[in-house]
């Protein structure tokens, strides 16, 4: 219980800014970061996608192993792919374990360790590529394959506006703490104290609500000023804004190396 | 002095606004819940998946596709790529469910005075997409195991399991961070909030014919519970052998749980467009 | 006469659902190069004016327009927002949410990128050149200081290469070395570049130093428009309408009313730096009395009320480093203590409220705020003795209407007096009007005065108040000094964190110079504000008053006009020991 005290109060904008930074200066340098964003993206689906038609376990284990060495050279936290890793496993596990008390034996774990290393794959891929695009380029990324320009502005302010507004709420919850009244009894597992701190969480979007609108009202008028809206109108802005995307030598080797490998583990197999 | 110019310039700002706004809110909503610790057994969660009240009202406030559409965009840009768990092409999946249920939540309300209506919406919205999202994962299990329906217990085990998280998450997210605090906020920021945005407040809407409303949640409920049939019959599941075996270790039977579930959605969607029309014969009587 | 760059003829408006016009049959020319400070008391329609120069109104806001307003030659009711943006820029009151990308260089190439500028790379580059942000190019905007952040949205809007720039109240939002920096760069937009640049400007110092000429609006009208110095020695009109006129000018008027200043009406100094000159030509008399500073009474006889024992505070960098905000702190506040702690920006002095609130626990060392340390005790606790009144007063707003703020404390105390309570405090900091509206949607000193009354409303022994005249116009300023006096014969000891010198001069007993993360000086305001070099190593800006006073000579200096004057001309002791009294 304490833990989750602790844990609200850690909600700290110091946190969230050291997060933020991490997740954009963490992986400038890695080989992945300095391929174009749009062919991140495409390698990507096809390690999202192409897995789940397959069956053979051989495959699975090669596919698995091709990624888990991308994401290595890719400088991916070892405590993300443990996290991952055990999330997967344990779902699997406990999928395992009611199907064995509902009738099905052992073969019900055989036939989960595929569906395991499909979803690890997956989720490998997604980190491994994820974790490397600059979010300002998976944005543009976005924008070049039609996704309008309203949603993929939304990843930079977003990175602007995250810090503002959680600094912003937790002052609030602090105005609410300095006037409020803690219960006097915490209540059996401090659940008392529990359901005082939700009630907080939960009040603390009323005023919040309020700031932000008038806050926006602010951000909308500059957008216009600044242009926002006539840039979503012409295509000309867009073609200026994607220019800089070039697909190159490095680029076109990695997918193409990337396919063949999977199409060198189809052949082989049959 | 309302020229063209300034109009449309002035509905584009409204419409970019209330994006930005429920875009905003969304994502702090989630970044919180996501920093806040839940424990997690296997595919069961139990914990605050996300504050859902704030995007929910919103939509019913400002009934806007755009508000909606905010919602897991704020999600997505706030949550998860700043914590680092930008999940590919499960987030799009997010984005289509979570839009269609908070729309569909949005058009339910046609007068935000009513309790009632509140309630619905804030369940039928929040269980479309829950329950969706449950159906695909089950999917995508189905995919990903070879002949799944030769495993015995495996795809009960899958359903039952799959069945209790949507329980979890329909009580915890869908009426504890749902349906109630939508019922405390809405009328407390109806009236007062619109004005900040310069906008004008929801009418009570009774011109609205409530009948493509109802055709439209049919529809979807239409389409799930044929999935799910379909997907049963598929996987060779005898329910009623199914039953003796599965009543004894749990004590009830989870399948019909989200089918009751989106059934009993179907009937409180008829009422409603019922008494829609009946209120609106009634006004045109009047009128 | 050769129409002007900004050309407004019979400009009416009025905002939707209200029926009475703010802006009333306006007339103006604004002279291409000029640098220009729009003045009025508040609800004059200075805001209102310069929206509509951007051709915001009535574009987005829109109301019962009528006239016309023509911007290089172009009509802004013909003209849409955006194509306007490249002949006029905006940087507004709030700035910071004009800023809507994620780092400066994002943010800077944001709009010529919209317009489709092929160079919108070096056009940002070139406005964060000219306003010397180079070095900040990467940053989140987030990372920037207030000053910075409203340095990178005027290169926002100067990328796109405008005419004109409009400034709402840069010096109301940041602290006033700050706000200097940000004047010296409009100057070289001004004169380096021949931008035109219209400021909303309060503050009469900063409108001596750096504009031409001035736009006094009244009542929705354009009361006159004048060259600076003219402007600014209309006293009267000027007082008249809540605008204080420099101090050097309003000294210079007090000895010539008093009989022995010269006879320069209309021609009275406005810069500190003409002062010098000016008042060494006057026959001064100064005063004799070389009174001996006395020193504060002993610290034993009094109650502590807090004391920090080598308190630290710090958050962890990217690098894995602590970067400590407070360090090794070691300080007693007593009982009576009026505490300014003065310091500028990121010296700490948030901070060490925030660890006495309890908001905050310090990383090493403690805080003990009378018998409780803050370690041991919740916020909520300690909240039963001090409050807490925050920068930001709509952080404080948890509530749709002030009286319910005002209420909360005491509601989920289950007091039952409340009504009672409730009505003294809102009559008291006279709410009475104010008290069903909410928060967020009062002017900046009403704002202000409301957060006072939430926090008086909690019978506090000790009131922490964070910048309390931040972002006040002279006026509301005025206000709220009063309201501190309010507090004397209700709260036990009051300490203020603040960038604002006057503050600390007319109300502090006691002051504390903060920097980086330490108390580097602790008296009183002779002390502090004798002392040149201090004040400098601080990086703080004494009023004006107190300058004049270092460049004449005068020693222990002058804290208000009167005493200034008195000081010179007729010496009365008395007086001098009066003020001696209330530092006692």
């Amino acid at each position: 219980m304490e833990n989750i005290m602790k844990r609200l109060n850690k909600i700290s904008v110091e946190n969230i800014k050291l997060e933020i930074m991490r997740t954009t200066f963490g992986n400038r340098d890695t080989f992945l970061s300095q391929l174009d964003p749009r062919v991140l993206m495409f390698w990507y689906l096809i390690f999202a996608i192409f897995p789940w038609f397959i069956y053979d376990k051989i495959v699975l284990v090669a596919l698995l192993a091709f990624v888990t060495f991308i994401a290595a050279i890719s400088k991916v936290s070892k405590v993300i792919i443990f996290l991952l890793c055990f999330g997967i496993a344990s779902e699997i596990i406990c999928y395992g374990i009611v199907a064995y008390f509902l009738g099905g034996g052992l073969e019900a774990f055989l036939a989960l360790i595929g569906l395991t290393m499909k979803l690890a794959t997956i989720s490998l891929a997604s980190i491994a590529i994820f974790g490397n695009i600059d979010p300002e380029r998976l944005s543009d990324a976005l924008l070049s394959w039609g996704v309008p320009g309203q949603i993929t502005f939304a990843v930079s302010f977003g990175y602007r506006m995250v810090p503002v507004l959680i600094e912003e709420y937790n002052n609030i919850i602090n105005s609410f703490r300095l006037r409020g009244k803690s219960p006097e009894h915490k209540g059996f597992l401090y659940w008392r104290q529990l359901l005082h701190m939700l009630k907080i969480a939960i009040y603390a979007f009323y005023p919040l609500i309020f700031n932000t609108a008038k806050r926006t009202r602010t951000t909308v008028e500059a957008l216009e000023v600044r242009g926002f809206s006539y840039a979503l109108q012409n295509k000309e802005v867009k073609k200026l804004k994607l220019a800089y995307l070039k697909i190159r030598l490095k680029d076109i080797a990695f997918l193409a190396g990337s396919v063949s490998y999977v199409i060198f583990l189809m052949i082989i197999v049959k | 002095m309302a020229n063209s110019l300034t109009q449309t310039q002035v509905n584009q700002s409204k419409t970019l606004m209330l994006f930005i706004l429920a875009m905003s809110l969304s994502g702090l909503e989630n970044l919180v819940a996501e920093i806040i610790p839940e424990f997690q057994i296997g595919p069961i969660e139990l914990g605050i998946s996300s504050f859902i009240f704030i995007p929910l009202v919103l939509v019913i406030l400002f009934d806007n596709i755009w508000v909606a559409l905010a919602a897991p965009i704020g999600e997505i840009v706030f949550a998860d790529l700043i914590l680092g768990e930008f999940g590919g092409l499960g987030e799009f999946e997010e984005v289509i469910l979570l839009t269609m249920g908070l729309y569909l939540a949005g058009r339910l309300v046609k007068d935000v005075a009513s309790r009632k209506q509140l309630i619905i919406a804030a369940l039928v919205g929040f269980g479309f997409t829950e329950l969706a999202g449950t159906m695909i994962d089950i999917g995508k299990v189905w995919i990903g195991i070879e002949q799944l329906e030769a495993v015995p217990g495996l795809p009960e085990s899958i359903v039952a399991l799959e069945g209790i998280d949507f329980l979890v998450e329909f009580v915890i997210t869908g009426i504890i961070f749902g349906v109630l605090p939508t019922l405390y906020f809405v009328p407390r920021l109806y009236g007062k909030l619109e004005p900040m945005l310069g906008i004008k407040p929801r009418e009570i809407d009774d011109s609205r014919n409530p009948l493509p409303i109802a055709v439209t949640i049919g529809a979807v409920i239409a389409v799930i519970l044929g999935t799910t049939v379909a997907f049963i019959s598929e996987m060779g599941i005898n329910i009623i052998e199914w039953e003796a075996d599965f009543l004894d270790k749990f004590g009830d039977n989870f399948i019909w749980v989200p089918i009751g579930i989106a059934a009993l959605v179907a009937v409180i969607t008829f009422i409603l467009a019922k008494n829609g029309k009946t209120k609106e014969a009634k006004a045109s009587q009047e009128g | 006469m050769p129409q002007g760059i900004i050309h407004i003829e019979g400009l009416s408006f009025t905002y939707p659902g209200s029926g009475c016009p703010v802006l009333k049959n306006v007339d103006l020319e604004v002279e291409k190069g000029d640098f220009v400070a729009v003045i009025g008391s508040n609800g004059s329609g200075k805001t209102t004016l310069c929206k509509a120069m951007n051709g915001l109104i009535p574009q987005y806001i829109s109301g019962d327009f009528a006239g016309k307003v023509e911007v290089n030659g172009l009509n802004t009711l013909e003209t849409t927002v955006a194509s306007l943006a490249r002949h006029i820029a905006y940087v507004y009151q709030d700035f910071e949410n004009q800023l809507v990308r994620s780092t400066v260089y994002e943010d800077v190439i944001f709009a010529p990128l919209n317009f489709g500028f092929a160079d919108y790379r070096e056009r940002g580059l070139q406005a964060l050149k000219i306003l010397g942000l180079e070095h900040l190019k990467d940053r989140f905007i987030w990372e920037l200081s207030g000053g910075q952040k409203h340095l990178a949205a005027m290169a926002g809007a100067l990328s796109l290469g405008p005419d004109i720039i409009i400034v709402d109240e840069p010096a109301a939002q940041l602290d006033p070395l700050t706000a200097v920096r940000v004047y010296e760069k409009l100057q070289i937009l001004n004169r380096d570049y021949g931008k035109t640049i219209i400021v909303i400007e309060h503050n009469s110092e900063f409108i001596a130093d750096y504009c031409r000429s001035v736009i006094m609006m009244d009542g929705g009208c354009v009361f006159w428009q004048k060259p600076v110095r003219e402007a600014l020695n209309r006293i009267d009109e000027l007082k008249e309408r809540n605008i204080h006129p420099p101090q050097v000018t309003q000294a210079a008027h007090l000895l010539f009313q008093s009989g022995s200043g010269k006879n320069n009406v209309g021609n009275y100094p406005i810069q500190i730096a003409e002062s010098e000159a000016y008042f060494a030509g006057i026959n001064l008399k100064p005063s004799c009395c070389a009174h001996s500073i006395t020193e504060p009474s002993p610290a034993n006889n009094r109650e502590p009320v807090i004391t920090f024992q080598g308190a630290s505070y710090g958050y962890k960098t990217l690098e894995n480093t602590t970067h400590y905000v407070l360090s090794n702190v070691d300080f007693t506040i007593y009982e009576g203590d009026r505490l300014a702690i003065v310091g500028s920006n990121g010296a700490g002095k948030s901070t060490l409220l925030k660890l006495i609130s309890g908001i905050i626990k310090p990383q090493s060392g403690g805080v003990t705020v009378y018998d409780s340390n803050t370690r041991d005790a919740s916020p909520e606790n300690l909240a039963e003795i001090v409050t807490y009144i925050f920068q930001h007063p709509e952080e404080m707003f948890i509530e749709d209407s002030i009286r319910r703020d005002i209420e909360y404390f005491l509601k989920v105390r289950k007091n039952p007096n409340l009504e009672v309570l409730v009505d003294q405090v809102v009559n008291g900091l006279q709410l009475t009007e104010l008290q069903n509206q909410n928060g967020r949607l009062l002017s900046g000193g009403q704002q202000r005065r409301a957060s006072l009354a939430i926090g008086v409303a909690t019978h506090p022994s000790v009131i922490l108040l964070d910048e309390p005249t931040g972002s006040l116009d002279i006026s509301s300023r005025k206000e709220m000094v009063a309201m501190l006096e309010y507090l004397k014969d209700r709260v036990k000891t009051v300490i203020v964190a603040t960038h604002d010198m006057q503050l600390a001069a007319e109300w502090a007993n006691r002051i504390a110079v903060m920097k980086d993360g330490k108390i580097i000086e602790d008296s009183d305001k002779y002390r502090v504000f004798g002392n040149p070099a201090l004040l400098k190593e601080a990086n703080l800006r004494p009023p004006q008053i107190v300058e004049l006073c270092h460049d004449l000579g005068i020693s222990p200096v002058a804290f208000s006009l009167g005493e200034f004057s008195n000081r010179l001309v007729l010496g009365k002791e008395d007086h001098h020991g009066k003020y001696y009294e209330t530092v006692e």
